[in-house]
């Protein structure tokens, strides 16, 4: 029988099938995100009409799940294997179980189910329906048909994969505690990882100031907020010619007014809104959110998530428009 | 059987996985959107049968009987008016003409048609009926796009296709012989046209199992044929079969073992609407874990992973369970190791929440709840255990007043309350919302309390609303009770009121819970004056606006009670909750005023009880109808009588002055009866003034000329309008055509106690 695939062959296989299936690999994303959803190659491709396949995989945080890398199953930081392909091929429940048969899992040997499961993430106003997809009671990926993201309804929907890693290896490594999984040959998920955990906990749980998470909090949502309120949308000048259409200096400013908003430094002030998604996170696991905060909270971070999505809907996707042109 | 025109139709929707608790409706509504539409458009004969089928993955209509052709239809036109459409000299008018021509004929076709408007020219217009081919197309697929579920998805693009999840196939056949294939084309190239774009593949193609069957689409010719192919590639398509195959194989497993099921229907149902060809394997545990209390494995097991739990035979947990999987069994035992791992991992966390939680008391996490938020604008935990202890020994008081508590059970019942929501802070109950109570409960019986309070904390979430168990004591009643009111008390002082199908906070479930607590345990309690006591421990002034508004809340509860669970109709719930309105001078009870009468939930339902029984009668029914004769008089412009005041030496001799004496021996009886809350026998004694009221009415004009006579009988109305609202409002039933009781609209199972 052949060895069971290690932590990062497993990585490469997904890897390397999605690639197959017309996936860009991107990188891992370089901020703290909750989820491979937040990431813009994500969040922000799913936007607009455009074709968009991709798979990365990305590192997760939830500081409330953090076990200080005492619990044998759950991690604070854990591995998410991120696929979406927009839109999604009609055969696509039948391309994942390939993945799954890629990764040595037997689907005749095993009991494959797509329970209901509904994604909500009211932090990025995005919400899709779909399923936990459960092998043999475990359950080793989301599913989602994507419907809309940042308030606004996705046209064409994708389809978005999430694959939970150290539990899909720990049960092709059948050990009951994710930090015995194999990274390689050579060495263990604890090796890589243990320290990591016992500390973010530490951090997270213990160490966090309250005050100082609130004031980064506050002051990164007022720059991003200050950014957006600078966003041009359309305050033309106009020199006063009595029918406007024919008024130089207006259609002067109509032209210019792309070009100044393609300036406009959108992936930013979304990094400055993942920035508070990721402080109300450590915020939360300290105990210091009462559920009114906790609601007004969750509405500012969409409020610039969702002012971000529409002016990327309202400028286009411009990398992909120039790099066909 | 089908005849020589008729065919027998297979549909089949093949889609994604449909969640399982949607699928049973889906499949019945289905069945009925088709047979309707296929009525409609004349192609299904009266009488034939919709056999409908479902799994994950499909939704399958047969039907045996479907005509080939639709008949031609005959309708008569309306067209214009006799006068419109000839003239004086009997020559059809250019209406007349045009009427005709619009429909393809000439005025000599013209005929007549009676109206109750007068008389009408008329047209017989002829259409000639379709082949069902060359329907069926747009017929099924306005079919599919009309079936709703409670949450559905769009794909591909936002315009394009809703339905609970992708549809990837359609198959249809119309036919049950070799031809039949050839014969649905045009079906399936007419829904190949109204579904393109969405990628559905349409054919006579069904598809297997999905691990387990051929890989490939495969063709089907007849009803049968599917059947057969479909269980040679493992799909059992029939709930029922599956249903009892699921029995089947789970007995077999116990008889084998020596063991007895845990039974849970909806798990059952949950099995049969997941799986397409369930097996059942048998798995196991370490029995370390069975030092663990029951309620918290069997938790585990069944809300999260969807296991039977079994016993042994005298009815101890296992350290086994059973899991239904969709697939052909597990010879290399690769699932049942998978199912037990996760398990462990399971187990393992609650053990170690058990074990962690016991470190802290109950009593010693009293402090935790004042930083557990409990609702915006309504404070902590800890708030709401100080409001609820309030509500508890105000309870207590009453209840130990008439005898039906001792002074030791209302101090468990307060010291229950206090420890209630203890466990919210506990690990086990923020992994296992769904054990809120319980694991309470458990707790407080390890931790030396007394077992009448451990057993109040565990019930006091009881019941759910007007199903579900109830608390086991008197002492968990009122935990639940002070729980309830508070909840619904301040839930409308932070503005939560329920509107329309919208009630976020769950303060109609609290509610009806309410009702129904007090009716079981036969509670003599005045919910109008718990609602004042209760109100300003919110820190808040009872309005009485606010207390207007939480009154007809509560009466709504009532009601809905009573028409659930008593099976009562609404017109005699209301007749019931109005009484003594006219008291007040109200024709509705409960709306204004400073004045409202006690809200005692039992009186109520004994006499809305008395009544519906005593509406059997046909005097009383029809005493109804002139209780509603008198307030109309009584209500409209002139009906008061003023300052003047009754004289019975006015009365004219005969029905007038009969019918006071009547009501004088009546009265009497009624108050008598009323004192020892014999309703049935006062409604009795009411129905007897039939004839005396039957006579006065047939023989006395009330609005006489004469002001001196018209006030008298004016008064001697009111009088019995008083009497007729003493056991309930007699005046809203006798509008009402129908007051008896049709058992099967009773949707809750009627309870006795």
């Amino acid at each position: 029988m052949k060895s069971p695939l290690t932590f990062q062959d497993m990585i490469l296989d997904l890897s390397r099938f999605w690639a197959s299936q017309g996936c860009v690999l991107a990188l891992s994303y370089d901020l703290e995100v909750g989820a491979g959803t937040m990431c813009p190659e994500t969040f922000l491709r799913v936007l607009g009409p455009k074709p968009w396949r991709v798979a990365y995989p990305q590192p997760s945080r939830r500081p409330a799940d953090g076990r200080y890398g005492e619990n044998p199953n759950r991690l604070l930081k854990h591995t998410q294997m991120q696929v979406v392909l927009k839109p999604p091929p009609e055969t696509i429940q039948d391309i994942y179980l390939q993945s799954l048969a890629e990764l040595g899992i037997e689907l005749g040997d095993h009991d494959i189910r797509f329970e209901e499961d509904n994604w909500e993430a009211p932090t990025l106003g995005a919400w899709g329906i779909g399923w936990q997809v459960m092998l043999d009671g475990l359950e080793i990926s989301q599913f989602t048909y994507f419907q809309q993201c940042g308030g606004i309804d996705l046209d064409p929907i994708s389809v978005e994969i999430t694959y939970g890693l150290e539990r899909i290896a720990a049960f092709l490594q059948n050990v009951n505690d994710v930090f015995e999984v194999k990274w390689n040959n050579k060495l263990t998920y604890s090796d890589l990882r243990r320290d990591e955990e016992r500390e973010l906990s530490i951090y997270d749980f213990e160490e966090a100031s309250v005050e100082a998470c609130r004031q980064v909090f506050d002051i990164w949502e007022r720059e991003a907020r200050r950014l957006l309120d600078s966003f041009p949308t359309g305050v033309y000048t106009w020199s006063g010619h009595e029918d406007p259409m024919k008024d130089p200096v207006l259609n002067a400013s109509i032209q210019s007014l792309p070009a100044i908003q393609r300036r406009f430094p959108l992936r930013k002030v979304y990094e400055l809104c993942l920035k508070c998604s990721h402080l109300f996170n450590v915020l939360d696991a300290r105990g210091a959110i009462s559920v009114t905060e906790r609601v007004s909270l969750i509405t500012r971070i969409r409020s610039l998530a969702c002012d971000v999505a529409s002016i990327y809907v309202l400028r286009g996707d411009q990398t992909l428009q120039e790099a066909r042109a | 059987m089908s005849g020589p025109n008729t065919k027998p139709l297979l549909v089949e929707i093949g889609c994604e996985e449909i969640p399982a608790r949607f699928l049973t409706n889906a499949q019945k509504h289905f069945g009925e959107k088709l047979k309707a539409s296929l009525s409609q458009n004349r192609l299904l004969p009266d009488h034939s049968e919709v056999n409908t089928y479902s799994t994950p993955r499909r939704l399958v209509a047969h039907l045996p009987v479907v005509l080939t052709h639709q008949g031609d239809l005959e309708e008569t036109v309306q067209g214009p008016s006799l006068k419109a459409a000839y003239d004086i000299e009997g020559r059809p008018t250019r209406a007349a003409e045009s009427f005709a021509a619009k429909n393809g004929q000439t005025v000599a076709d013209l005929s007549r048609v009676q109206t109750p408007k007068g008389e009408y020219v008329a047209l017989i217009r002829r259409t000639a009926g379709h082949a069902a081919e060359d329907l069926l197309g747009e017929i099924l697929s306005g079919v599919i796009r009309s079936l709703e579920f409670p949450k559905s998805m769009v794909w591909p693009n936002k315009n394009g296709m809703r339905f609970v999840r992708p549809i990837r196939w359609i198959l249809v056949l119309f036919g049950a012989d070799q031809e039949s294939v050839a014969a649905s084309f045009p079906i399936i190239s007419g829904l190949a046209k109204e579904f393109s774009g969405t990628g559905i593949a349409i054919g006579y193609e069904t598809r297997g199992h999905r691990s387990l069957g051929l890989p490939d689409p495969i063709a089907v010719e007849n009803f049968e044929d599917y059947s057969k192919k479909l269980r040679e590639n493992f799909v059992e398509f029939d709930p029922s079969s599956r249903l009892a195959k699921v029995k089947n194989e789970i007995q077999a497993l116990l008889d084998k073992n020596e063991l007895k099921l845990v039974r849970d229907w909806e798990l059952e149902e949950w099995i049969v609407n997941s799986t397409e060809w369930p097996r059942a394997i048998l798995g196991g545990f370490d029995r370390r874990f069975l030092a663990l209390p029951r309620e918290i494995l069997i938790t585990v097991m069944r809300g999260h992973q969807h296991y039977f739990a079994v016993e042994d035979h005298a009815g101890n947990l296992a350290p086994h369970f059973i899991t239904m999987l969709n697939m052909d069994g597990d010879p290399k035992g690769l699932i049942r190791h998978g199912h037990e791992r996760v398990l462990m991992a399971r187990f393992s966390d609650a053990e170690f929440f058990w074990q962690t939680d016991q470190k802290t008391p109950l009593h010693d996490r009293l402090p935790m709840l004042e930083r557990v938020t409990y609702q915006k604008d309504l404070g902590t935990y800890g708030d709401k255990v100080r409001r609820m202890k309030a509500i508890a020994a105000e309870l207590c008081n009453t209840l130990e007043g008439q005898g039906r508590i001792t002074s030791q059970e209302a101090g468990y019942a307060l010291r229950a309350v206090e420890l209630s929501k203890c466990d919210l802070t506990t690990q086990m109950v923020q992994e296992f919302p769904e054990l809120q109570g319980v694991v309470g409960g458990l707790y407080a019986a390890g931790q030396g309390e007394p077992q009448a309070v451990a057993d109040a904390i565990y019930d006091h979430y009881r019941p759910a609303g007007l199903e579900g168990d109830l608390p086991r004591s008197l002492v968990g009643a009122v935990v639940s009770l002070a729980d309830k009111i508070d909840s619904v008390v301040s839930g409308f002082a932070a503005g939560h009121e329920p509107t329309g199908s919208s009630d976020p906070f769950g303060l109609r479930r609290a509610g009806n819970g309410i009702v129904r607590l007090i009716v079981r345990f036969r509670l003599r309690l005045d919910l109008r004056s718990l609602v004042d006591f209760a109100y300003p421990l919110t820190g808040q002034i009872l309005s009485r606006v606010m207390r207007t508004s939480i009154s007809l809340f509560l009466r709504d509860r009532i009601s809905h009670y009573m028409e659930l669970v008593e099976g009562l109709p609404r017109t005699t719930a209301n007749a019931a909750l109005d009484v003594g309105a006219r008291s007040v001078g109200l024709q509705r009870l409960l709306t204004v005023g400073p004045q409202h009468p006690p809200i005692d939930v039992l009186d109520l339902v004994a006499r809305a009880r008395a009544l519906q029984e005593m509406l059997g009668t046909e005097d009383l029914q029809a005493v109804c109808v002139s209780a509603k004769r008198i307030w109309n008089i009584l209500a409209r412009p002139g009906g008061t009588a003023g300052n003047w005041t009754f004289d019975r030496s006015k009365l004219t001799p005969g029905p007038e002055e009969d019918l006071y004496l009547m009501f004088l021996e009546v009265n009497k009886r009624v108050e008598e009866l009323q004192a020892s809350s014999d309703y049935r026998s006062s409604l009795q004694a009411i129905a007897t003034l039939r004839p005396a009221v039957d006579m006065f009415f047939e023989k006395v004009f009330v609005m006489a000329d004469d002001p001196t006579v018209r006030s008298n009988r004016l008064l001697l109305l009111d009088q019995l309008d008083k009497l007729f609202c003493s056991i309930a409002d007699l005046s809203q039933i006798g509008s009402a055509t129908s007051t008896f009781v049709d058992a099967s609209t009773s949707k809750v199972p009627s309870e006795k106690d």
